[in-house]
């Protein structure tokens, strides 16, 4: 078994114990979930992506994409990916690690920026980031998700790192990451409805408009699953932003059709609070939207395109991998 | 439910190939580009047989008939390379791509001496006869009969909807050979009819898109030899359903209109408008991943793996894509009136042309309804 099979198989057992709706319905009222967090660390997947644990940054990607199959209540992109970002260049940070966008001298949208003790404010088209060693929360805001949006200022203790793979390209990633576990489950849900629930005397399941619905949510899932991955193997690249940017668009396309086409198959019951639905549509909803929806990533990769020319088009797509 | 599209890499070989591929197309600009990257649209018998002589046809077959032994990846290189070119492939794709491997597979020792070289060669070109005036998607309800007289077949029926077979030399004709019976599927059988030879009547359908590609073929008392029969008499249903597979993974699936996409960038220029660069964006992100999932499957079927509901959700995928390009590449692109004659013709030509042929593109090799059908029955619903 590889490393990256171990990962997903060990976070997949972790989460299936540890991540319920309960949870789910705690968080969304402001819980911060203490209990997985321990779990997660017992297990050292805080340390992924550090060279001394035997992983890699791509290895972080797939664990977010696990994440994202259980909706894990957690902000777990921005402490994997804040950690990579530190590793070498500044000290370690005990505390909850956040990642947010930089104005000036906020950082918003930054999740869990509440508790956060280090957060990084990313900038546009900038290899820099941002350190704020002691940020100060000024308000505390949600997503969509109900899940923890938080504008902070930089506070006293702030510095600068460089990277080399551009961070608001990663932060992109990690929410298509996010998205493809996400979209699975949501497929599987709506499976797993059809299956049970019946209409006419049989499973709603055996009428050809709800199997027809549900071949175009798994042919988007299943598209969304290789668009991600390609992000995550053009890290490292001088393909990486383009490369993030076809993932993002493309993932954030299937979004807004699977989101619709299952909400559509569990009728009035997915619409319910009740229902674990919601707590993987509204965060595809949430996502989809963060760190550049799918029209800012099409005008980027379309503009690298056109900057090309329409003869050389073709051998920008007709890739190796 | 998992569906797993792997990521595959092709190896350096195909930089080579694919560059080779590139050197040939450029060689040969009085062949193309066709206005669009069809593949069903440009019959060029001198261009498959240039194909044909650089071993680009057949290229997975055994040296012995013909072929290059080659990987389903470098195939793959060279027909997206050319459909993304607007090169003229039909007279030897359904050969290539259908007929040849079915052969192979299927057929008699006997058969692929004598059949597969020419394809191979890029000479010898054949059409698929599955569809009836009254079959279409049900498939199994075909009445085209071969009642076995001696040493021969005696056929009787219509088939419709036959691609090339005014210009082709053979034709695989799925019949029965023995009485519908409460299994539909058994007593079906495919024989190999020569187009040219055996006395079926061949009659061009114009399509909507003013081309004349597909045709009836009315058979009355046509007797063909009993050993154009491929594989065992009977067998017809499970190699009908093997030869579909192969027939919808590939990169015709989703660049049939690729050419459209080309015009449009060529005449968004070098500083298209936000709107524009988002389409083209948009367009490009489809492309990039419907080709990574058609060389997993590529993958697959290298592997020996069984690709039925793969090749279904890329073909449902392309299929659908191929028609959206169109409609996102005119809601983008510029006030044809304002733009140099070059460019509207161009543009136009190539947006028109395949606008017209899009209708086409859910409905052969197997209709959107059926592929979500079995896609259903991959994810356990039926």
């Amino acid at each position: 078994m590889n490393t990256q099979q171990l990962i997903e198989d060990t976070a997949t057992k972790i989460f299936s114990d540890h991540c319920d709706k309960a949870l789910l319905d705690r968080c969304e009222q402001g819980d911060f979930a203490d209990d997985l967090w321990q779990q997660i660390i017992a297990n050292g997947f805080h340390q992924l992506g550090d060279a001394a644990s035997g992983t890699t940054l791509a290895d972080i990607f797939a664990f977010l994409k696990v994440c994202g199959r259980f909706a894990v209540p957690l902000p777990m992109a921005e402490m994997l990916l804040g950690h990579s970002w530190a590793a070498g260049q500044l000290a370690p940070c005990e505390g909850l690690v956040s990642i947010g966008r930089q104005r000036g001298d906020q950082i918003i949208h930054v999740p869990w920026g509440r508790r956060a003790q280090r957060i990084f404010g990313v900038e546009e088209h900038s290899l820099a980031v941002c350190v704020a060693d002691a940020p100060v929360c000024v308000q505390e805001g949600n997503n969509m998700a109900a899940e923890a949006r938080d504008t902070v200022e930089l506070g006293s203790a702030t510095q600068q790192i460089t990277l080399s793979d551009d961070p608001f390209a990663q932060m992109a990633l990690a929410r298509t990451n996010l998205m493809a576990g996400t979209l699975q489950s949501t497929l599987d849900l709506g499976l797993q409805f059809a299956a049970e629930r019946e209409q006419f005397g049989r499973s709603i399941s055996k009428f050809q408009a709800i199997q027809h619905s549900l071949a175009v949510v798994a042919a988007e899932v299943a598209a969304a699953q290789r668009a991600a991955d390609a992000g995550v193997d053009a890290l490292g690249t001088d393909r990486f932003i383009a490369e993030v940017a076809a993932s993002k668009a493309r993932v954030g396309e299937a979004v807004g059709i699977v989101a619709e086409q299952v909400h559509q198959v569990h009728g009035a019951m997915g619409f319910t609070h009740e229902h674990r639905l919601h707590h993987f549509t509204r965060r595809l909803w949430a996502w989809r939207d963060e760190w550049g929806n799918e029209t800012y990533w099409q005008r980027v990769l379309g503009a690298r395109i056109a900057g090309l020319g329409a003869d050389q088009a073709w051998g920008f797509i007709a890739t190796r991998g | 439910m998992m569906l797993q599209f792997d990521r595959v890499e092709l190896d350096s070989e195909s930089d080579a190939l694919r560059h080779h591929v590139r050197d040939f197309i450029a060689d040969n600009k009085d062949h193309l580009p066709q206005p669009n990257s069809d593949f069903v649209t440009g019959h060029d018998a001198e261009f498959s047989r240039k194909l044909g002589a650089k071993g680009w046809i057949g290229m997975t077959w055994p040296t012995q008939y013909g072929g290059g032994e080659k990987s389903n990846f470098a195939r793959l290189v060279v027909t997206e390379e050319l459909l993304a070119a607007g090169a003229p492939v039909s007279a030897h794709w359904i050969a290539d791509r259908q007929s040849g491997p079915l052969l192979l597979r299927f057929g008699t020792e006997q058969q692929r001496q004598q059949y597969l070289p020419g394809i191979a060669s890029g000479e010898s070109y054949f059409s698929i006869g599955m569809s009836e005036p009254d079959t279409g998607s049900d498939l199994a309800s075909v009445r085209t009969t071969a009642t076995a007289e001696g040493d021969a077949y005696r056929i009787n029926g219509t088939k419709i909807w036959t691609t090339d077979a005014h210009r082709n030399h053979y034709m695989i004709c799925l019949v029965r050979t023995e009485a519908a019976t409460e299994n539909r599927h058994a007593g079906l059988s495919q024989i190999i009819v020569d187009l040219k030879n055996d006395g079926a009547q061949v009659r061009p359908i114009a399509n909507m898109a003013g081309g004349e590609d597909f045709n009836e073929v009315v058979f009355d008392n046509v007797l063909v030899p009993k050993d154009r029969v491929v594989g065992e008499p009977g067998n017809g249903w499970a190699q009908v359903t093997s030869e579909l597979a192969y027939e919808r993974s590939g990169p015709e699936r989703f660049l049939s209109a690729y050419r459209v996409f080309v015009e449009l960038v060529r005449i968004c220029g070098c500083e298209p408008t936000s709107e524009q660069s988002a389409a083209i964006g948009r367009i490009a992100s489809h492309f990039m991943t419907l080709r990574r999932m058609s060389i997993s499957v590529a993958g697959m079927l290298e592997q020996g793996k069984d690709v039925v509901v793969e090749a279904a959700l890329v073909k449902e995928l392309g299929n659908n894509f191929e028609k959206l390009l169109p409609e996102i590449a005119r809601s983008v692109a510029p006030d044809l009136s304002l733009e140099s004659p070059e460019a509207q013709r161009l543009f136009r030509q190539t947006f028109e042309e395949t606008m017209l042929l899009s209708p086409s593109f859910t409905l052969r090799g197997g209709t959107r309804e059926i592929l979500r059908g079995v896609i259903a029955r991959g994810l356990g619903l039926r």
